[in-house]
């Protein structure tokens, strides 16, 4: 039998999570329209630098999901998929994914009050851009214990905005099975190479540690279990930045679609034009009904979360690919122009599934996480 | 708000007054026995039709009388007004024990009819009406679509014409589910021909027993008949059988065509639930294509739960049920579909060929049914247009020249 893991009350927005919204969309309209987004991709940093701690400060995103005793708000993952909607409606290349939620959900579920006290105050306040390495990709690292300390060695590619980041959450194997470890990177122990990227808007870099002083987070062995639920939070985090991304597509196609006339009509009117918006309305709502389940799930520490994330990877990344594609074609060979910011949205939408798995990695995922994997030999 | 229980409570309560009434459905271990139909549209004799009608009648009166039924509505229609997502909460305890499989006509009456009289009808047809509907001691169909009138409704020509304290009605309806079992019928006609198209229509309740309705089955492409035609021949209706104003009746009508696309959320869950079951019970390991497609359909069947409790949530909060539940609709549509193909895959030649083994060739019924609902209650094209002019506000088709 069917059964729910989450309230059915947090499927829709509460009017804080309206408000937050709303508050969310004017800010990012002011500040991250796209020439202002293909700017700060271009700068040094990759981001800015006034936005993000604005938005740590003034609005209080990067605390949302962080407890009270550490500097944060103490609301749920709810609210900050609200954010992520919004961030990713306009594609700011802030790098909340990375810092907020893996470096963040990894620190959290560590349950190391040491390492949480160190790290996540600064973090919510937004003095601190962090990510996690050897989490996402296979990565060959390992950690020793020095004379002077922990040391990390060996290297981690496609890490999240891994260049710029101040502090870097790293997954290694040790003498006694696979430990976390935080580390402050510096450059006579730790090589960074920003990697030339599909989406500007999500920087990767390899990272080489060479002896890189580390401190251990958390207990050894616990160290595969914290990653899969980090990487579990951030597929939903991205499911909801896709609900946002793939939301901006429809509106973007929808007034370019009223607007634009061709055989003296609105080429809005024209059924084969209508069914296709329609169907597109349909995938999003789906993303947004399983995006919204998932954040709920994560929320309430639902037993459920690895199939709820994995089900909105499936219902997100599909919506996410069918939005960008009509983004494109519907703008006709407008929307095929490097000045149009359709293709950020393609970029963006393939990248992400690179980086996080496509809708078929996921499938198979949910087949063995939902016993449809087994011969009958398993009944 | 008060008196509303929490729904991990009002579960537990749903399954303490299900045990005692009903028996519990064979487990998951009892893959292999008990009835193993998955037929969209029932294949039934007109016996046997009456015969489950009776059944679930009584069931529904239990439910009702014991109040289960009606969980939505106020107290006077013997209802606990509770939101409109506890009747799902309820449904998905009840489908954990054997209590008989609604047929099309109990939706109608219940989800369709009784919620457009309750908006449209008189004080004294909601007392008259509503009780004996949502208990099921009347049973009400769709005297809708015409030979002529389908996607194009407003086109309808059944007309009623005014005589003295009633009307008498002439014409002829299709594609009527349980116009056999139906003691009423709500039948959209044209009662000014010289107004423009939506404004000329009324709808009446017509007693299915009256003289001059005619019921004749139509046999679908399953094999099966669950649809009729209906003549009207000079059928007198008293004019306190008319729902809504003269002329009103476009109105009405639509606002039974929003419930029933409300209402065709749900469609088609069970049977993908039920093909992925099988997929867990096939004797043999599942190929990777086939597990992507296996979780694939179980992706579509979650959301489109998602979607429908998002949809009643909504109601809650107070908002109508407005033209976003055509996305439910093109959704379960589409996950009927899914699960035909699943099945296609996972059956192979025991799907074509009936080999005697249970759960195989019944699927047939399935793949044969499931094309009807992107027909039926609106057709997947309809609602792709009611989505775009209506929720994404492109412009309307340049209408051709019927008025």
């Amino acid at each position: 039998m069917f059964r729910l893991d989450a309230d059915p009350a947090l499927l829709l927005d509460s009017e804080e999570r309206r408000q937050l919204r709303q508050i969310l969309r004017q800010l990012l309209t002011e500040t991250c329209g796209p020439e202002e987004v293909r700017k700060q991709t271009e700068s040094p940093r990759g981001h800015d630098r006034v936005l993000w701690e604005r938005l740590a400060g003034e609005i209080g995103v990067h605390g949302l999901a962080v407890p009270e005793e550490y500097g944060g708000a103490g609301c749920t993952f709810t609210e900050l998929a609200v954010a992520l909607e919004e961030t990713g409606r306009v594609l700011s290349p802030v790098p909340l994914l990375s810092t907020v939620v893996l470096a963040g959900q990894a620190l959290l579920g560590s349950g190391d009050r040491r390492a949480c006290a160190r790290w996540l105050p600064p973090l919510a306040s937004g003095a601190l851009t962090a990510t996690v390495a050897g989490f996402l990709h296979p990565a060959g690292l390992t950690a020793e214990r020095g004379p002077g300390g922990w040391v990390l060695r060996g290297e981690a590619d496609f890490v999240p905005d891994g260049e710029g980041a101040d502090l870097l959450l790293v997954r290694a194997r040790t003498a006694d099975g696979e430990r976390l470890f935080g580390c402050e990177p510096d450059g006579a122990t730790c090589d960074r190479t920003p990697r030339r990227v599909l989406d500007a808007t999500r920087r990767q870099a390899l990272v080489r540690f060479r002896g890189a002083p580390a401190e251990p987070v958390g207990e050894p062995g616990q160290a595969s279990g914290i990653a899969e639920s980090v990487v579990d939070a951030g597929r939903v985090a991205l499911a909801a930045e896709h609900v946002g991304g793939s939301a901006h597509a429809l509106d973007a196609v929808l007034d370019y679609a009223s607007q634009r006339t061709q055989f003296g009509r609105a080429i809005g009117s024209f059924q084969a034009v209508k069914h296709r918006l329609a169907d597109l309305l349909v995938e999003i709502e789906g993303a947004r009904s399983a995006s919204a389940y998932a954040s709920a799930c994560v929320s309430s520490r639902a037993a459920g979360v690895p199939v709820a994330a994995s089900a909105a990877a499936v219902a997100c990344t599909g919506a996410y690919r069918l939005a960008t594609a009509e983004y494109v074609q519907l703008h006709g060979g407008i929307g095929f122009t490097w000045e149009h910011p359709a293709h950020l949205y393609v970029r963006r939408a393939r990248g992400d599934e690179a980086l996080f798995g496509t809708a078929d990695d996921h499938r198979l995922r949910l087949a063995g996480l939902l016993g449809l994997a087994a011969g009958p030999t398993d009944h | 708000m008060s008196g509303i229980p929490d729904p991990e409570e009002f579960r537990a309560e749903a399954r303490r007054w299900l045990s005692g009434v009903a028996k519990a459905r064979p487990t998951r271990r009892a893959w292999g026995s008990g009835d193993d139909s998955v037929a969209v549209f029932e294949n039934r004799t007109e016996a046997q039709e009456r015969e489950h009608t009776d059944r679930t009648r009584e069931w529904e009166r239990t439910r009702h009388d014991q109040g289960w039924g009606a969980l939505g509505w106020p107290k006077e229609y013997g209802g606990r007004e509770l939101p409109a997502y506890y009747e799902q909460l309820y449904r998905e305890e009840e489908a954990a024990f054997d209590v008989p499989r609604r047929t099309e006509i109990f939706p109608v009456t219940q989800q369709l009819v009784a919620p457009a009289i309750r908006v449209w009808g008189t004080e004294e047809q909601k007392r008259r009406w509503l009780r004996p509907m949502l208990r099921t001691d009347e049973l009400a169909c769709q005297l809708f679509s015409e030979t002529e009138a389908g996607s194009d409704l407003a086109a309808v020509r059944t007309r009623a014409v005014r005589d003295g304290a009633g009307w008498v009605l002439s014409g002829h309806k299709i594609w009527t589910s349980g116009a056999g079992v139906a003691t009423w019928g709500v039948t959209v006609c044209r009662t000014d021909p010289d107004v423009p198209k939506h404004a000329g229509i009324t709808v009446f309740l017509v007693r299915m027993d009256a003289p001059g309705v005619t019921v004749r089955p139509i046999r679908q492409m399953t094999g099966g008949s669950s649809f009729n035609e209906v003549h009207l021949d000079e059928v007198f209706v008293p004019d306190t059988d008319r729902l809504g104003p003269v002329g009103e009746g476009w109105r009405v009508t639509l606002t039974v065509l929003a419930a029933e696309r409300l209402d065709s959320g749900g469609l088609g869950l069970d049977n993908a639930d039920r093909a992925l079951d099988l997929a867990r019970h096939l004797p043999r390991p599942l190929t990777g294509g086939e597990r992507q497609q296996a979780a694939g359909l179980y992706v579509r069947a979650l959301v489109q739960r998602l979607i429908g409790l998002r949809v009643t949530a909504a109601l809650v909060a107070g908002r109508e049920p407005g033209a976003e539940a055509s996305v439910g609709k093109l959704h379960a549509t589409a996950t009927m579909r899914a699960t035909t193909d699943l099945v296609q895959q996972l059956l192979g030649p025991r799907l074509a060929a009936d080999t005697g083994e249970w759960g195989t060739f019944a699927w047939t019924e399935h793949l044969l049914g499931a094309p009807g609902y992107r027909i039926a209650g609106g057709s997947d094209e309809i609602q792709r247009n009611i989505l775009a002019e209506r929720v994404l506000g492109l412009p309307k088709e340049p209408k051709g020249a019927g008025r």
